[in-house]
């Protein structure tokens, strides 16, 4: 094997120190951690429970929205029922702050996710549970390769993408709960 | 632990491996903060969302912006690999990139529509080491798809380093730290390009990070034989691979170099990972595999 030619190796080093130097990495997360050892042994019964959010009723997985897909092929026109957050200087927010959740799905399986809303802006998208297949075929009996979100045995791949169309409508679906009447 | 998010259109995922003797609060401080990489270098590096620095520096043409690390650092790299490349790896691909379709935001579904001159290249951006400014020729739109998604990984590491063992995994491409649940070093399987639920190959690594750029996925709905990495030059997807892996110690590094390798080709992209020192995994479209530097 070649010398790995150090050049690329400094830029990557020097990219990630540049960040801290100029302390554009703040430490506010650490300031919320909880320190008690009582709090610690309630959260470590509550491991494998990442959504603490606010439950919804809705309990079945929203089809495929045709509009936004066929959107994808007509990139002049702007989707009108697509989400548009509005302007800060808009008085009135069209949104409530807090954290909503949504489903998607497809054939291959189901998506919730917890959308957290602030200000009419989306601050984090979690995956709450995430059931699907990988596979792009829909046959029954192929190999059960399903990513189970809170299981750490699930091996891990490279050059995966999953398909967002049904995390968008998943996203949706939250959004569409945080809507002021 | 483990948690999932969802940023740059890419399912986010990370993993730590915990002590005993460490506490939970501790460790969700530390993934919160390593997810916070991510949710700032997007803020950063955004293509699609016309508030983002970068696509506010793109609409001040022939003028000099400051810009943040976030943005900064990313763009410098893409700014090298295209030098080493002599543009077939080009950062002002944006444009060209909108043009086919790529221009979707995936939580708002808005389509970001720019200006740009007809005729761009990487020499129209001008970074200034001093003044940390960013100063374009002309109006063009940058995408740093081949790099920011790497630096957030990177960032994202350097936040779980002290853990025994992390994994970030944005997508596929990834970054393994330390060693897995069971002690080992992390065993990362590589996405079969036709069959979606199978692994082509299997490799293990210890504190470096794996980026794979594949043909199929992301395919251009319009365009039959185009998808998500297109030629500056030609304006065309190559296809001497179906996909390119590249194992390096940085993500920015692994992202940048497999996509550069797949623009390349066969025997140019071969000799760019040789002449790094790095080591990579290709798979021809007849799925044949070639391994450069002794992977």
């Amino acid at each position: 094997m070649a010398k790995m030619d150090k050049k690329w190796v400094i830029l990557c080093s020097t990219a990630v120190a540049a960040v801290y130097s100029a302390g554009f990495i703040s430490t506010e997360a650490q300031a919320t951690k909880v320190d008690s050892h009582y709090q610690a042994q309630v959260s470590n019964q509550a491991i494998g429970d990442s959504s603490s959010t606010v439950t919804s009723n809705n309990n079945q997985a929203k089809g495929n929205n045709s509009s936004i897909i066929s959107s994808n092929s007509n990139q002049a026109k702007i989707d009108k029922s697509s989400i548009v957050l509005p302007k800060s200087n808009q008085t009135k927010r069209l949104y409530k702050d807090g954290t909503f959740t949504g489903m998607g799905g497809n054939r291959r399986g189901s998506i919730e996710v917890a959308v957290t809303i602030k200000n009419d802006k989306i601050t984090d998208v979690e995956i709450s549970n995430f059931d699907m297949h990988y596979s792009e075929r829909d046959v029954v009996g192929l190999p059960n390769e399903v990513i189970q979100n809170q299981s750490s045995q699930v091996r891990n791949v490279s050059g995966a993408t999953y398909s967002t169309e049904a995390f968008q409508d998943a996203v949706q679906e939250a959004i569409s709960q945080a809507q002021n009447a | 632990m483990r948690k999932t998010k969802l940023f740059m259109d890419t399912v986010v995922d990370i993993q730590v491996v915990i002590r005993e003797t460490e506490s939970i609060e501790e460790a969700e401080s530390k993934m919160d903060r390593a997810f916070e990489a991510f949710r700032k270098v997007e803020q950063a590096c955004s293509r699609f969302s016309p508030e983002s620095e970068l696509m506010n520096a793109c609409r001040i043409a022939e003028d000099s912006v400051w810009i943040s690390p976030f943005l900064y650092e990313p763009l410098k790299f893409a700014l090298e690999i295209a030098k080493l490349t002599d543009g077939e790896f080009d950062p002002t691909i944006g444009k060209t990139m909108e043009e086919q379709g790529y221009n979707r935001h995936y939580l708002t579904g808005k389509f970001n529509e720019n200006l740009a001159a007809d005729s761009v290249t990487y020499r129209d951006i001008i970074l200034d080491e001093q003044s940390h400014t960013l100063n374009l020729n002309k109006p063009l739109v940058v995408d740093l798809g081949a790099v920011a998604k790497g630096f957030a990984i990177d960032l994202a590491a350097n936040e779980l380093k002290d853990f025994k063992g992390f994994i970030v995994n944005a997508g596929g491409d990834l970054f393994a730290g330390g060693v897995d649940p069971n002690g080992l070093p992390w065993k990362i399987g590589i996405q079969h390009p036709e069959k979606k639920d199978q692994l082509i190959e299997e490799i293990e690594i210890i504190n470096e990070a794996i980026c794979t750029s594949g043909s199929y996925e992301r395919r251009n709905a319009k365009v039959p034989g185009m998808h998500h990495i297109i030629n500056p030059k030609t304006k065309h997807s190559p296809n001497d691979w179906v996909s390119s892996s590249v194992v390096a110690p940085f993500a920015m590094m692994a992202d940048a170099f497999s996509t550069a390798a797949f623009l390349l080709g066969s025997e140019k992209g071969k000799e760019l990972i040789e002449n790094a020192g790095l080591k990579g995994i290709f798979i021809t479209s007849e799925l044949q595999i070639v391994r450069v530097g002794g992977i």
